[in-house]
């Protein structure tokens, strides 16, 4: 059976240095940006996107309404002009062909009834406008009958024709409306011309926003009517609408942006109604809208950014702070439990020590005795020197391992230096254990490996692990056994296995025996911390430790550490820690 | 008892044991070195001691197993632990295996003696009693009869005497 220790709460006396902290925030920090920031980025675009959808969609429809309402006025309009000249030649009383002065009444009619009427003339079935009462009287008599509204009226089913703008006799643009009777059994025709300014003006009247400019072409695309900003009359427009729909509205590019319009055919005649934003819209999203929208996203990112960065820094900072206390804690127990190994040797250290006061007392005595003169034994001072080196001898036996004890429990910095994994564990059997090799039924075999096994370690730290493991094997012997340390170097790694012949572990202690706490000694021996412990110290030094156990047999703890690149120094370990034991 | 206590040290601290030895001996002692079990048990079956000062730890046979055998064969030996591993179970082990008495180390030399002393009565008791029922034990077999009845004839032997 065997375990490989699995999660536990074990001390890491490893700090992190500043650069770990500073990954550590940086990675906090993207994390939290890529969690809340883009969404939020993603979200403004999104919304950016739409709004500019819905100004769009927006935008046309507002403008195809206006068209539509203007054309809608607009076709009423010529319809009733065509009314009024109807009306006049389906009066019955209207003597035909009118006098010049019926003409002029025809005429006041006429502009009463719109000021856009210019003239009107009195055409024969010949196309000669026989009566006239306008501004231009040298256009009385003329032939029109090759004129193309003359013969586009006269192909016409409907009665009535509208023209478009044209320059005519006049040289002037103007625009006629004309209606055909058959009086009589005569074709007849009254015509009346309107004047484009006067209509502009008209329109211009209409209601509708000022962010808007009005304008009429024909079926050409040539202007009718045009406010001057635009273009002139009869040039052709910049924006061509298509026979079909009917009305729609689309957009216009130009160097500065896009032009939002709307057109209409009309009904009365073949012109297009073309309602046209006065402003260019930036393509893209340069409009004060989107500036706001923007803007406003903008603080808000912002805003949360600084929010991230002060959080990120502070659970840094609060992590640090966790981190330091776990290495107080850690280090903490570390002495901890180096005392209570102290304490679980205290009955071997107790008679390390009065040996050597055995002796002291002895030879003291032997000296006292020496000096009485009751029991006249006659020693010179000469005699009595070796009982004097006997005592020094026991002194410093005392002072080894008290000092040694000292140097193990005293707080030290971890202090990594390069050793051979012998040498350490040949000053622990030494330093701690030489009397018990001599005295104990327990045999301690030593099978290193015939190489140098450098590692990178706090001596004291190793030291302490050896220590623990070779105090539970001898537990685990109880009386007469073997402790076998092995080393081997295998793929840069040094290999240490600690064997006993003990009593082994069931199952449920091998799973168990890392735990803090966790003894399978009887109550009142021991803490249960020492595995544990030296579970985190190899663990802190790069390395591993595992178990293996047969109950009734024995258990062997495998150590791993990776080897050192360079050889063990020769630099002497920090002054108080031991040397070799001397006894 | 004019004869000098016959005493067996075995302790492996070689210059404890000499020390020891040497301020017994000023003292009346007569003193027998062991540095191991081994040695202990041979010296113990080639001479007749009395008493016998044990130290636990010792390397080869543990202190225990020593003084287990030293009281199977040699009964009426006294044994007095001395040990630097003070612990109160294995006092106690010990007088249940047959220990006289348990002394640490480092020790009063009076307290050991003292002990030593104790422990010297207690053989002389023992061997007095045993002597003692030796006695009756040839007398029964002599004479056939109960110890009163050998009291009333060596009564009567005295008064024939007189």
């Amino acid at each position: 059976m065997d375990s490989s220790p699995r999660a536990h709460v074990y001390p890491d006396p490893i700090l992190h240095n500043e650069r770990y902290y500073q990954q550590l925030q940086r990675r906090n920090l993207l994390r939290l940006v890529l969690t809340y920031l883009l969404p939020m980025v993603v979200l403004t675009v999104y919304f950016a996107i739409q709004y500019r959808q819905i100004l769009d969609v927006s935008a046309r429809a507002h403008l195809t309404a206006i068209a539509e309402n203007q054309a809608n006025t607009l076709d009423l309009f010529l319809r009733e002009r065509v009314v009024n000249l109807s009306n006049l030649i389906d009066n019955p009383k209207l003597e035909l062909p009118p006098s010049p002065a019926v003409m002029q009444s025809l005429l006041a009619t006429l502009q009463q009834n719109s000021e856009t009427f210019v003239d009107v003339g009195f055409f024969d079935s010949d196309g000669i406008q026989t009566q006239y009462a306008g501004p231009y009287p040298q256009l009385e008599k003329r032939d029109y009958g090759s004129q193309p509204w003359w013969l586009a009226l006269r192909r016409k089913q409907d009665s009535f024709i509208i023209t478009d703008i044209y320059l005519g006799f006049r040289e002037k643009p103007h625009f006629t409306i004309a209606v055909s009777r058959t009086l009589n059994g005569r074709y007849v025709v009254l015509r009346a011309t309107i004047d484009p300014e006067r209509f502009l003006e008209y329109i211009t009247r209409l209601e509708h926003p000022s962010d808007v400019y009005t304008s009429i072409v024909n079926a050409s695309g040539d202007y009718q009517v045009v406010t001057p900003q635009l273009g002139n009359v009869l040039s052709r427009s910049p924006i061509l609408p298509p026979r079909t729909p009917k009305s729609d509205a689309g957009v216009l590019k130009t160097e500065r942006g896009k032009i939002y319009y709307a057109y209409t055919w009309l009904r009365t005649c073949d012109w297009a109604l073309i309602v046209q934003s006065t402003s260019e819209v930036g393509t893209g999203f340069g409009g004060p809208s989107f500036i706001r929208l923007f803007g406003f996203s903008a603080v808000v990112i912002l805003a949360i950014f600084v929010i991230i960065v002060m959080r990120a820094r502070k659970i840094v900072s609060e992590v640090r702070e966790a981190d330091k206390t776990r290495a107080e804690l850690s280090d903490n127990l570390l002495h901890a439990s180096k005392l209570a190994a102290v304490g679980e040797m205290a009955s071997g250290i107790a008679h390390e020590i009065n040996n050597p006061l055995a002796v002291i007392s002895e030879e003291v005595g032997l000296i006292q005795d020496a000096l009485n003169p009751a029991f006249g034994l006659g020693k010179s001072i000469e005699d009595l020197k070796p009982s004097l080196d006997h005592i020094q001898e026991a002194v410093f036996r005392c002072r080894d391992i008290t000092r040694k004890l000292l140097s193990f429990v005293r707080r030290s910095e971890m202090n990594l230096q390069t050793y051979d994994i012998h040498q350490v564990i040949d000053d622990v059997l030494q330093g701690f254990y030489m009397h018990e090799i001599a005295v104990s039924n327990v045999e301690i075999v030593r099978q290193f490996a015939p190489v140098a096994a450098p590692v990178v370690v706090d001596k004291n730290q190793l030291e302490q692990v050896f220590l623990n493991l070779i105090n539970n094997a001898i537990d685990a012997i109880r009386g007469r056994g073997r402790i076998t340390i092995a080393t081997s170097v295998d793929h840069g790694r040094v290999r240490v296995d600690v064997s006993d012949t003990g009593i082994g572990m069931t199952q449920e202690q091998l799973d168990r025996i890392f735990v803090p706490f966790f003894t399978t000694k009887e109550v009142g021996k021991g803490t249960g911390l020492g595995l544990s412990i030296s579970y985190g110290i190899i663990k802190s030094l790069g390395g591993d430790i595992s178990v293996t156990s047969t109950y009734g047999v024995g258990s062997t703890f495998t150590i791993h550490l990776p080897l050192a690149a360079s050889p063990a120094g020769t630099q002497e370990p920090p002054a108080g820690a031991a040397g070799a034991g001397r006894g | 008892m004019s004869e000098k206590i016959k005493l067996l040290i075995v302790d492996d601290e070689v210059q404890f044991l000499n020390a020891l030895a040497q301020r017994l001996e000023i003292r009346g002692f007569h003193v027998t070195k062991a540095t191991n079990g081994a040695e202990a048990l041979q010296a113990a079956r080639s001479d007749r001691f009395d008493l016998a000062l044990l130290d636990l730890k010792m390397p080869g046979l543990d202190g225990k197993e020593v003084l287990q055998l030293l009281k199977k064969e040699h009964k009426h030996l006294e044994v007095i632990i001395l040990t630097g591993h003070g612990s109160l179970d294995s006092a106690v082990e010990c007088t249940k295996l047959g220990a006289f008495g348990y002394l640490p180390k480092p020790y009063e030399l009076e307290n050991l003696i003292k002990v030593l002393k104790e422990a010297y009565e207690e053989r002389l008791k023992k061997k007095f009693q045993l002597d003692q029922g030796k006695m009756e034990e040839i007398m029964k077999i002599a004479t056939g009869d109960s110890p009163l009845g050998i009291m009333r004839r060596l009564r009567e032997l005295d008064d024939d005497i007189k």
